[in-house]
């Protein structure tokens, strides 16, 4: 173990704290037998030998995991494998975790998932094939079953991918210790271990899922290429957006139902994400710029139970993008460089590129911008502001899956962005009179209908209005950028549809209770 | 390239495309719509009863210019009266030239104004003076700090001589965008939790304050300002303002260059940011010595000028607030556990 | 050959004082080979009215984020921007929003 100036207290092992920090102001004196430094990881903090920087970095992914006890013994866990830096190093560690010499097994059942995405980023069919050969290689490599997923599949998602379950995520301390417990009694039946259950996984699939686009979804089985029309679909789609902003969005939030779908479809509870501590500031960022300040303790925090049964969680949030990158570079772990839908853009053409940007310049300026940026998300709660109880039958996003933060009567920037247009284009005088005459409107016209207080049917046949009173406000304003809704994947529309029926179906009933109590109210 | 016409009017060409909507107006209806949105903002927020006398916080630049002239138009539907207060905090040079602005509109707008000093205020202290007092700490950023804190209170004071039952300021979107930006890069949890909302109810016997332009970019404010032919005093304040709000804004500005609506999804994300409870900042008290809103034992206020009077201005100030009020003079081992002081600049 | 213009550019919300304090300044730009647009109108007042601080003014070939061009009395986006090409007598209102509150 190296020692790292003077103040340094005891050396880091894998069960005390990851390796202290010597004081800031110094220039690390490395007094180390064992070898010269190779890797200054932040101002001060040096560590001498490839073997000391494993384990203050093998330390963070497992204290990440550890002390957050989400992830049960025997839990079916998908990694979301991009292919980057970040996440190919969760996809090492989960591997190096479950191996037989380490000391504290991972005991969880990994799956992992690459979507490939090269439609939407504008790639040739060559440039897919030869990437996606390359992932199969490293696939095969780690050896954990794997689906590789097109995005283009997104065109055959059935609706019910929006909906959440009704399924409280489990996760109380006893439990844990029970299903600990459980899975070290299993452990000494010989012959369970590391079984795959694949025709039951086919089973699962079947009833899951509609009947998939072309064939079912890869499971260690070469997918042939997507259909040619759905990959005309989906580059019309991204090539229909007006801006690199609002593309990152959809292609974020389609990549995201198309995981959710498969880790439902083959039993996974759990997805794991490989967000650096870096890109999860740069993430909050950007989504406080993209109005969605109410959920940025699901957008950037451990875990995310917004979907209900599947929970996403951030293992890799306690590294940064440096550390990872050489650990990576150390360690030979295998990444695949895949162009991203920005890629070589100009900085100011994003949300995205801008903030990134900011973050990193200020970074060399004060180096603790990140971490500071980090910090501040761990203090932010879940529930909205105010709000009593977070029942499971409060209105979802369509795209996000979010509560709607979207209301009226307090808000006057949903009102600001989202019916300005609706005032300005009335005749000026009639614009005051008319904000004059209904003192406090119960809600903007667009949102009525969602929040079921002033009663606007959302013009009928007007798909439009249809799918927008069920969005957020962050996503409405994404949604802005994109001329005609049409052109999205069917299950959105579809979904919208249903609400709609639903919650008609449902104010009916409603009145006929009324009338009907009315009605006895009089006759007695 | 012709401008296209009034997507509102249809008879004149448009003279801006508005950032939330993307919509082109010609000025009138643009001016026509800046109103009717202030006047739902103040409505739909129940900001300001009908009967309110309310104190405009005047500064004579373009923020509370738009604000006085715009809640003058809307007054009789408000039902409401209106009453300049100007804060003079003793810059010299400055501070003339943007009063001599406010004198101009409350004569043009017949406005009644009332001018409060500092140097009444506050036993003589006078921005100048801070400013010299508090030159050997070498930033410009305490003296901002200073400024802020006792305008706020000065203001305050000027609300209650003319009667008023409310106060409005002129804060727009930018700033409050600029805040929650600001309050993230530098981990200021405390601030983030009061930044939401359009206002503070007037807890503990402080007026009830609002700010009705809240929604208004800082654009369409300069855009209304011209349209109207306001005249507005413009000029940076001869202490600079702090460093880090220019990297905040600088950013704002290309966010909104990126996507037009960005100012005003910041504000949303602003009100809709939910603290942890054991982030969030305790419940205030009230100040030992003038009975204002306090987190601890003096207000923010009472705190700087107890320290400027004991000639050790920057006690007040950040870390160094140890020592302060009935402590001794030297810094109380006790303190050093309790929050930074979450009032150094109040939010709004 | 584009021939020379009158045109009045004008500076208002606190830009003025990086022009000496003066507002509005009648200019007449010389003929030149290609025709006057913004994007060359910018660099013209760079290198003839601006008296400092040029970066707080002009950033890069446009002008620093914050402050607001008006064309004859309509907002530039709404008139191509820097692409914008001058006519005689055109008034051109560069208003800072960076000042003052």
């Amino acid at each position: 173990m190296c020692q790292v100036g003077e103040n340094y207290g005891e050396p880091a092992t894998e069960e005390s704290q990851p390796a202290p920090r010597p004081g800031l102001d110094k220039t690390p004196v490395l007094d180390c037998k064992e070898g010269l430094p190779v890797v200054v990881i932040r101002a001060g903090d040096a560590f001498c030998s490839r073997d000391c920087f494993k384990a203050f970095y093998t330390h963070k992914f497992r204290a990440m995991l550890g002390k957050n006890r989400l992830i049960f013994p025997g839990e079916k866990v998908l990694l979301a494998w991009s292919g980057g830096p970040s996440s190919s190093s969760m996809v090492w560690q989960v591997l190096e975790g479950l191996s037989q010499d380490s000391a504290k097994r991972l005991r969880f059942v990994p799956g992992v998932i690459f979507v490939d995405e090269g439609a939407a980023c504008g790639q040739s069919p060559e440039d897919r094939a030869k990437t996606l050969a390359e992932v199969k290689l490293i696939l095969q490599t780690v050896g954990f079953p794997w689906y590789l997923v097109a995005l283009e599949e997104v065109f055959g998602l059935p609706p019910a991918v929006l909906r959440c379950s009704a399924q409280e995520p489990a996760g109380t301390a006893g439990a844990y210790k029970a299903a600990v417990d459980s899975f070290l009694q299993q452990q000494h039946t010989p012959g369970t271990e590391g079984a795959e259950d694949s025709p039951s996984l086919a089973q699962q699939q079947g009833q899951l899922c509609q009947p998939p686009p072309q064939g079912p979804m890869g499971l260690q089985s070469p997918t042939g290429p997507p259909a040619a029309a759905q990959t005309e679909a989906l580059s019309r789609l991204f090539h229909s957006v007006k801006t690199l902003t609002a593309k990152e969005e959809l292609l974020q939030t389609l990549r995201t139902h198309l995981i959710l779908h498969v880790a439902r479809a083959h039993g996974y509870s759990k997805v794991m994400t490989g967000e650096s501590c870096t890109r999860l500031a740069i993430k909050l960022m950007t989504n406080l710029a993209l109005g969605r300040g109410a959920f940025l303790a699901w957008d950037t925090g451990f875990s995310d139970e917004r979907h209900g049964d599947v929970v996403v969680v951030r293992p890799m949030r306690d590294h940064t993008l440096k550390e990872v990158a050489f650990y990576n570079h150390l360690f030979a772990v295998p990444s695949v460089f895949t162009p991203a839908i920005d890629t070589k853009a100009p900085e100011k053409a994003s949300i995205h590129r801008l903030m990134e940007a900011f973050l990193l310049r200020l970074q060399t300026q004060f180096p603790s911008t990140v971490s500071t940026v980090y910090r501040t998300s761990e203090k932010l709660a879940k529930a909205p502001r105010d709000s009593h109880d977070t029942a499971h039958s409060e209105p979802r996003c369509l795209l996000c899956l979010c509560t709607l933060d979207v209301d009226g009567a307090d808000s006057a920037t949903a009102f600001g962005a989202q019916t300005s247009s609706h005032l300005s284009q009335m005749q000026p005088h009639t614009a005051l009179a008319e904000a004059g005459m209904h003192p406090v409107p119960c809600c903007p016209p667009e949102v009525g209908s969602a929040q079921g207080c002033c009663r606007g049917p959302c013009e009928r046949g007007d798909p439009r209005v249809c799918v927008l009173e069920w969005l957020c406000y962050g996503c409405r304003v994404n949604m802005k950028d994109l001329p005609s809704l049409d052109s999205l994947p069917p299950y959105i529309l579809a979904e919208a549809q249903l609400r709609r029926q639903r919650a008609w179906v449902l104010q009916e009933v409603q009145e006929y209770l009324i009338a009907d109590s009315d009605g006895e109210a009089e006759t007695a | 390239m012709p401008a296209p016409p009034c997507t509102s009017c249809h008879a004149a060409r448009a003279a801006l495309r508005r950032p939330r909507s993307g919509q082109a107006l010609c000025g009138a209806c643009f001016c026509a719509a800046f109103e009717a949105e202030v006047l739902h903002t103040v409505l739909a927020g129940r900001l300001l009863p009908p009967n309110a006398v309310v104190a405009v916080g005047a500064s004579g630049g373009k923020d509370s210019t738009v604000l006085a002239h715009v809640l003058r138009e809307l007054s009789p539907r408000l039902g409401i009266s209106l009453h300049l207060v100007a804060v003079d905090e003793g810059i010299g040079g400055y501070r003339d030239a943007a009063l001599a602005a406010v004198k101009r509109q409350a004569a043009r707008w017949e406005l009644p104004l009332t001018i409060v000093a500092y140097a009444d205020l506050f036993g003589g202290w006078t921005m100048d003076a801070v400013a010299r007092s508090t030159a050997g700490s070498g930033r410009s950023r305490s003296c901002c700090t200073f400024c802020g804190v006792l305008r706020r209170r000065a203001l305050e004071e000027g609300a209650r001589r003319v009667g008023a039952t409310h106060i409005v300021t002129g804060h727009n979107a930018d700033d409050m965008a600029e805040t929650v930006l600001m309050n993230f890069l530098r981990g200021d949890a405390g601030r983030l939790a009061r930044g939401g909302g359009l206002g503070s109810p007037g807890e503990g016997g402080a007026l009830p304050r609002c700010r009705p332009l809240q929604f208004a970019s800082q654009k369409e404010v300069v855009l209304y300002a011209h349209f109207r032919r306001l005249d507005y005093f413009s000029e940076e304040c001869v202490y600079a303002p702090e460093a880090f709000r220019g990297h905040a804004r600088d950013l704002l500005k290309r966010l909104e260059a990126a996507r037009p609506s960005a100012v005003l999804d910041l504000v949303h994300s602003a009100e809709r940011l939910a603290l942890v409870p054991a982030a969030r900042p305790p419940r205030p008290g009230s100040c030992s010595r003038c009975g204002a809103l306090a987190s601890r034992d003096l207000c923010q206020a009472c705190a700087l000028l107890d320290g400027l009077n004991r000639g050790r201005p920057r006690l007040a100030i950040g870390k160094g607030r140890r020592g302060l009020g009935e402590e001794g003079p030297q810094g109380a081992p006790g303190d050093r556990a309790q929050p930074p002081a979450s009032e150094t600049i109040p939010a709004f | 050959m584009a021939a020379p213009l009158s045109v009045e550019v004008e500076f208002g919300g606190g830009a003025e004082l990086l022009f000496d304090g003066v507002k509005k300044h009648q200019v007449t730009l010389p003929g030149q080979e290609e025709p006057w647009d913004i994007r060359n109108l910018l660099v013209w007042i760079k290198k003839n009215l601006l008296k400092e601080r040029p970066e707080l003014f002009i950033q890069g070939d446009s002008v620093r984020p914050g402050i607001l061009v008006l064309i004859n009395d309509a907002d530039w986006e709404l008139l191509g921007e820097l692409d914008y090409q001058l006519q005689d007598q055109d008034t051109i209102l560069f208003i800072s929003t960076l000042h003052g509150g």
